[in-house]
């Protein structure tokens, strides 16, 4: 089989250069990117966490993820931006369209990071590396951001060679380059490598990607049972998914969660939070025409204790009040009375909705089901907010929560190749 | 020329293939609303930053007899017109 040569497109600090592009297509004199900025929350309330940051930003050590009240303890000049989902949405569609001029087989990864198959193109369009060139440069022109671009045989190394050095590169990772580019990172740069399996790794003395590649295959397995061998064969550049076109991948659960302002301590509180989270999963669930048959409820606590607590169904359902009375359950179940900080909310083992099969022992769901359809189609027409439950009122509680885009797919992140 | 990016009311004329031509618009200069009709359009460009189609327009016209040469935009999602720079 003739090599093939894969493109990994990724933007860099997506969500931050979009906004600060939109903004000054928008006339505002000031560039995000050149100050210390971030993404994420609400700058108003300094609730929530950073999504982006800009490279001034990160000299100040403010990490993705981390709160906004301690990020501007360490930067109190800071500009904190809302995120704005449809801005990205369109900025990631647009930068796949330009992807497709290069190839048929694009395959949008993330919001922020796609996939293109480069095999055969050089035929039609040149050497690949001046490809990548041409197409990096094209974005930062047309569309005003920059890319990083990664140029491999997999996918998995073209990932590994856009991380490599930003922002604005192009960089290959052939696998006769692997051990000089790939093997003396730290091991937690590799794909699938996070936070738990780092620990476990270097707690065996296995600090590089290449320590890794250098270690029995056998030896991992017994210590991370499949995912040692996945690893194993990454650091080695093994990988070989083809690129699919598109960006759908078969759902397997859905979940939201919560982190509230204040800390609940009663029990209706609680109630009212998991039935904010429930509708919008068990919408998107209607949405999708799937049925769940388990549902699990996680919660944390003031102190950052979490835990979470699961119960599988004998009858699928996709049913608001059926779904919240069982998650409701479940938190009794599962809770000891402690402040909770953060509430979460999961359904998985999905299935078709095709046919819905009713139990004759226990309540009888069919209306709820009906009221669920004529509230969604509501909502549909005239916006979400347009039809709540009066349990909300003058409760200081939000009667919906979560989710970036309610109506629309939005891609999301996924660590399947 | 110096970037203003004001909103402004505009008559355009639409061809039949869609494509607009702006004819006369109304900004407001220290809040004094001025109606400035366009004598010449030097050149018509297009933009997609971030994304966000927009349309942009090197027009001439004479103000206070003094000729000027300023930029419109045409902002394609929301069909909002701006005075850009002037």
């Amino acid at each position: 089989m003739r090599k093939r040569i894969i493109f990994h497109i990724d933007v860099n600090s997506a969500y931050l250069s979009w906004e600060a592009v939109y903004r000054l297509q928008q006339g505002d004199s000031l560039d995000l990117r050149t100050v210390p900025s971030v993404v994420g929350g609400d700058p108003l309330t300094r609730h929530g966490i950073v999504l982006a940051k800009s490279i001034p930003a990160k000299k100040y050590n403010i990490k993705t993820g981390e709160g906004l009240y301690s990020a501007l303890a360490k930067c109190p000049e800071l500009i904190i931006v809302k995120p704005n989902y449809y801005l990205f949405r369109r900025c990631s569609e647009a930068l796949g369209n330009i992807l497709k001029e290069y190839s048929p087989l694009v395959q949008q990864f993330s919001v922020d990071e796609y996939f293109l198959d480069y095999t055969a193109m050089e035929k039609l369009l040149g050497d690949p590396i001046d490809t990548a060139y041409k197409i990096k440069d094209r974005i930062k022109s047309e569309l005003g951001f920059t890319v990083n671009i990664g140029i491999s045989t997999n996918k998995l190394l073209a990932k590994m060679a856009s991380e490599l050095q930003k922002p604005d590169k192009v960089h290959t990772l052939f696998p006769e380059e692997i051990p000089d580019k790939m093997w003396p990172l730290p091991v937690e740069e590799l794909f699938m490598v996070g936070r738990a399996t780092s620990r476990k790794l270097l707690a065996r003395n296995i600090k590089t990607i290449g320590d890794l590649a250098h270690t029995d295959p056998r030896l991992l397995k017994a210590m991370l049972k499949s995912h040692g061998i996945l690893i194993w064969n990454y650091a080695q550049g093994q990988e070989n998914s083809p690129v699919h076109p598109g960006s759908r991948i078969e759902v397997k659960g859905m979940g939201n969660s919560t982190t509230i302002p204040f800390d609940v301590d009663n029990r209706r509180e609680a109630y009212l939070v998991l039935l904010s989270l429930i509708e919008t999963v068990s919408a998107r669930l209607r949405n999708g025409g799937y049925l769940a048959q388990l549902v699990s409820v996680s919660l944390k606590t003031n102190e950052f204790l979490s835990y979470s607590h699961q119960r599988k169904l004998y009858q699928p359902t996709d049913c608001t009040n059926e779904i919240w009375e069982i998650a409701c359950e479940l938190f009794d179940e599962a809770w000891k009375g402690q402040p909770l900080r953060h509430l979460g909310v999961r359904v998985s083992e999905l299935c078709h909705n095709d046919f819905y099969q009713p139990t004759f022992l226990g309540k009888d769901y069919a209306k709820e089901r009906k009221v669920d359809r004529a509230i969604d189609e509501i909502r549909e027409r005239f916006g979400a907010q347009a039809i709540v439950r009066s349990a909300y009122l003058h409760s200081g509680l939000r009667a919906i929560t979560g989710g970036v885009i309610a109506e629309e797919e939005y891609p999301m992140m996924t660590s399947l190749l | 020329m110096k970037v203003i990016m004001q909103p402004i009311e505009m008559v355009a004329r639409f061809n039949e293939e869609g494509i607009p031509r702006p004819v006369k618009f109304k900004a407001r200069f220290e809040d004094i609303p001025v109606v400035i009709v366009i004598d010449k359009i030097l050149l018509k460009s297009e933009e997609k930053l971030a994304g966000n189609p927009m349309l942009i327009f090197r027009c001439q016209s004479i103000i206070d007899g003094v000729l000027k040469v300023y930029e419109l935009k045409y902002e394609l999602h929301t069909c909002k017109w701006f005075l850009y720079k002037m």
